[in-house]
């Protein structure tokens, strides 16, 4: 029980039961009134908490048959379920109370197969990429291959050739995959630094290194006659722009971007993807949309595992408190200071 | 308690929660793979319907790749149904794991973080048990960006109503860095633009040297630039209107006019001076003569325990222990030598001016002094030069002492000058943000005309020529070593090898024992080369264990893959890695048929010989 705890627990008895408690604990405590007798309960309490904790539990469970005469069930608290009592008071008024573990681990499941409906930002954003390029930021897992995919159907069937571009080997791979069972294995080809396979496909993907030596090829004249024909390009994990070393490597892919195709910027939540949108806008001959949203398709909820395997939820809250980090859970709290003593040698501030 | 769960304890925890499949993130590969070995002898195996799922999951795989056929980890992956993915496992484990849980077959997969940048698999859990991730040499904190990343792998659409991370703590973990992380707005991203030799090169191909500039303000970071430009405009405009009350006086430039008579005016001899009884040499001292100090007298050594200033005396004065408990007073210029050992000394107001127990302390220490001490060198300050004379006499030049707006000058001047100050500084900024990407194309293309890839007009050569067409990292020195014919009549598997030494940029330790003579000695050369041009490029690492190995790998056609596995201690993804990196680089080599056909041809047959067994097979 935390001593918030406790003194709310307190502020909740009667008078008498209050005088019962202090009753060789306090000094004078019939002279005192309610709150100045909480006040010296809980500075007692901390030479000897358990043995007042323990006397207030044996006091209430005295009291509890006589507090409830009939209508609900009567139970004493068994014994060793102390913990308990907290979560029957009343929610004081000034914050909610924490989510209990229960509730928190509620709805897991698989949700029932239902159809594929796009979400209004996906709708839009390929509204949009018809008509001028598109950044999309959005969070990680919200369906931006989606678009990624209609995105190149459409242009696929305009006879236009798309370049999809993502900064991985792995995960060029990963997409060759995917779009061969999507689009049929001879409409889709991979060029990346040690592979190449299919490169007259309409639809190719790369790594970003290679569509950039393309360009940079174009530019020189040595005309690829595909880049004429060039219909979109949709560049994947657009983040990694901010990446120390292969950066550049986007901004050039993005500059030398022939301007009759229009560019699909596919990018996880970053902080400002307007500065990103205004800047294709100065720099293309059409204004570029933005797509963001920041809300995730499968709410997220974080959870604390203390060694000894006992789990809390992270949070005070069922979701993720955005912008309030010190909205812990109490238990949370309590078990990872727990650890930090423990673990870390004394007297030694962290760090 | 253990400073982290063991890792058979946080599955069954998650299993018994419904929180599975999850994807623990660890620090290290050996953390992944010691989690895996902690599952060795454990019971919680999974029912026998699910190891055959798993089982004939896994055949499917190994038809495609048969090189994971005998790993090592296939038991433990079929029994318990959890597994390890890490950068040092082969792309084809990777991808095995990938598809067992894509198709849902496991319960857990121990990852780096490696993986929540690369591979789109998720699961219902992450579990994340480091707050700090390993960049370059050190550990850095996650950025919200990161943390945001990683937990945006729980949760599968579809498949999940709620997705879940979780946090375990490790000695590893720094809370806040986590719940900020997650709670938080993702950071701004800035831009990375370099500008490398090739992309000189390629632009100068492209477009005129007059067309560059307009190149380079279409980048992301000069957008950034002049964003921040903006901002010190936006300054500078305020600054203007705060210096508009202080335009021309009876002079044009007030300010400076201002400023000249009054450093000339304080800089002259009239006025007091102030008159020091030290010598520079003495006076530099004075600072380091503090109590507890030892310093060496023309009669022995002491340990100074108060300076002082006496009215008899012209200089400073010292007490000093002396040997055998003496307490002496003595002159600075008494010290010859100040030594660089100081002891404790608790300072009091009255004789012996520190406490008995640090005045025996020191007596002892005193006594057990080395006989040589290192001196402490001591530098003196230059003394003030006299203004030259010129000034001097030029001080009644100014207008300024019968001035009518010289009360109004002298009042306004730290103002008005602090204005202008601040507007230089603006100015000078702007103009450096508006013009630092364009410099530094400048300063690589002075480079690239000293090497002669650029005439002086910025045209490309015939080197230049085929020079651009190298676009990996290290361009400058791969050109340079082929214009020195380093490679000419050189093996394939040489070329491979050092090819491998150049394109290898990771250092973690491997071992190797042997290295042909032949290798090593171009090597040394490559090596040469790197150090003269690290002024222009940063050298690379260059190992020659790495080199050795790829050289191993085309030099033998029948060594397989386990054999060379064998010979070094890199993980088996590295060496593909480093392997597939070498691809990458010989293919920019091959390019070069036109002007290098020799070298082109060499790097072709290695390339020929290089893709064989697991690189072969591999998407």
């Amino acid at each position: 029980m935390t001593t918030d705890e406790l003194e709310q627990l307190l502020a909740r008895q009667p008078m008498a039961l209050l005088h019962r408690l202090a009753r060789g604990r306090v000094h004078r405590h019939f002279r005192a009134g309610k709150r100045r007798l909480i006040e010296l309960l809980l500075q007692y309490s901390s030479t000897n908490r358990a043995g007042l904790e323990s006397d207030l539990q044996a006091l209430l469970e005295v009291r509890q048959p006589r507090q409830d005469p009939g209508g609900r069930p009567k139970h004493a608290p068994p014994p060793g379920t102390r913990k308990q009592l907290p979560a029957q008071a009343p929610i004081p008024a000034v914050m909610e109370p924490a989510i209990s573990l229960a509730g928190w681990l509620e709805g897991i499941g698989v949700p029932a197969p239902q159809p594929f409906v796009p979400d209004p930002w996906q709708i839009e954003a390929l509204s949009a990429v018809s008509e001028t390029d598109v950044v999309i930021s959005v969070p990680t897992g919200s369906g931006k291959t989606y678009v990624a995919v209609e995105a190149a159907r459409r242009a696929m069937e305009d006879n236009r050739t798309v370049i999809y571009t993502s900064p991985l080997k792995a995960l060029s791979n990963t997409k060759y995959t995917e779009f061969s069972r999507l689009f049929g294995s001879d409409k889709v080809g991979i060029l990346t630094g040690d592979r190449q396979e299919n490169g007259q496909a309409p639809l190719l993907i790369m790594t970003t290194e290679i569509l950039r030596n393309l360009l940079y090829d174009a530019a020189s004249g040595e005309i690829d006659v595909r880049l004429d024909t060039l219909g979109l390009v949709i560049l994947d994990e657009s983040q990694y722009l901010a990446d120390p070393e292969r950066g550049v490597v986007w901004e050039e892919t993005i500059i030398f971007c022939p301007s009759q195709a229009r560019l699909l910027l596919l990018s996880a939540s970053i902080g400002n993807p307007q500065d990103i949108a205004d800047w294709l806008t100065s720099i293309r001959p059409t204004a570029c949309r933005l797509v963001r949203h920041s809300k995730r398709t499968v709410p997220l909820r974080a959870g604390y595992l203390h060694p000894n395997g006992k789990l809390t939820p992270l949070f005070r809250t069922l979701g993720i408190p955005y912008g309030h980090p010190n909205q812990l859970h109490p238990e949370a709290k309590r078990l990872f200071l727990e650890y930090e003593e423990e673990t870390l040698p004394s007297g030694r501030p962290r760090r | 308690m253990p400073p982290s769960i063991h890792p058979v304890d946080l599955i069954t925890a998650l299993r018994h929660k419904h929180l599975t499949p999850a994807i623990v993130f660890l620090t290290s590969r050996r953390a992944c793979d010691e989690a895996m070995e902690a599952f060795d002898h454990a019971d919680a195996v999974l029912p026998p319907v699910r190891q055959e799922a798993i089982g004939a999951a896994l055949e499917r795989v190994i038809t495609q790749y048969p090189s994971i056929a005998e790993h090592p980890l296939i038991p433990i992956v079929q029994r318990i149904g959890v597994a390890a993915h890490h950068a040092g496992h082969l792309p084809s484990w990777k991808i095995a794991i990938e598809e067992l849980m894509r198709q849902g077959h496991l319960d857990a997969v121990f990852a780096t973080t490696t993986l929540a940048a690369g591979v789109d698999f998720p699961a219902r859990t992450v579990v994340i048990t480091q707050s700090s991730i390993r960049k370059s040499r050190d550990f850095t904190d996650l950025t919200i960006g990161e943390v945001q990343q990683i937990a945006g792998r729980a949760g599968r659409r579809g498949k999940d109503h709620v997705g879940f991370a979780v946090i375990t703590p490790s000695p590893y973990i720094e809370l806040n860095v986590l719940t900020k992380g997650l709670t938080g707005q993702p950071e701004a991203i800035d831009s990375q633009f370099t500008i490398s030799y090739p992309m000189v090169l390629n632009l100068l191909k492209a477009h005129p040297h007059e067309h560059i500039q307009g190149i380079l303000a279409k980048s992301f970071a000069q957008f950034q630039l002049n964003q921040r430009a903006e901002l010190i405009e936006r300054k500078l405009d305020l600054v203007q209107t705060q210096l508009e009350p202080f335009g021309p006086r009876v002079c044009t430039d007030w300010i400076t006019q201002w400023q000249t008579f009054d450093q000339v005016r304080k800089r002259h001899p009239a006025r007091h001076q102030t008159h020091r009884s030290e010598s520079p040499e003495i006076a530099a001292r004075l600072p380091f003569l503090t109590p507890g100090r030892v310093v060496g007298l023309t009669k022995g050594r002491g340990i100074v325990l108060r300076q002082y200033r006496s009215k008899g005396q012209k200089n400073s004065m010292l007490t000093m222990l002396r040997a055998d408990g003496a307490v002496t007073e003595c002159p600075v210029t008494s010290v010859r030598e100040v030594y660089d050992r100081t002891y404790d000394c608790a300072e009091i107001p009255s004789y012996p001016w520190c406490s008995t127990e640090s005045f025996d302390r020191l007596s002892e220490q005193l006594e057990d002094l080395p006989p040589r001490l290192p001196i402490l060198p001591i530098l003196t300050a230059p003394s003030v030069e006299p203004l030259p004379d010129a000034v001097v006499q030029s001080l009644g030049d100014f207008p300024c002492p019968t001035c009518s707006s010289r009360p109004a000058c002298h009042k306004d001047f730290p103002t008005a000058s602090r204005l202008r100050q601040e507007q230089h500084r603006h100015t000078k900024s702007i103009q450096a943000l508006r013009t630092s990407l364009w410099h530094r194309f400048q300063e690589r293309v002075d480079v690239l005309q000293t090497f002669g890839y650029l005439t002086s007009t910025a045209q490309l050569t015939a080197d230049g020529e085929w020079a651009r067409l190298i676009r990996i990292d290290h361009s400058l020195l791969i050109t340079e070593l082929i214009r020195a014919e380093a490679f000419t009549g050189a093996d394939p598997s040489l070329l491979a090898g050092i090819m491998a030494s150049l394109a290898h940029d990771d250092d973690r330790p491997g071992a190797f024992p042997r290295i042909s003579p032949g290798l090593s000695s171009l090597l040394r050369q490559v090596r040469k080369l790197a150090e003269s041009l690290s002024p222009h490029e940063d050298p690379p690492l260059l190992r020659a264990d790495v080199a050795a190995l790829a050289e191993r790998w085309i030099a033998e056609p029948t060594l397989t893959w386990i054999g060379l596995c064998r010979l070094t201690t890199m993980a088996e993804g590295d060496i593909y890695r480093l392997l597939a990196r070498t691809i990458e680089f010989l293919s920019q080599v091959q390019t070069l048929k036109a002007t290098h056909p020799g070298l082109a041809d060499s790097a072709a047959e290695a390339l020929a010989l290089i893709r064989r067994g697991v690189l072969e097979e591999l998407p």
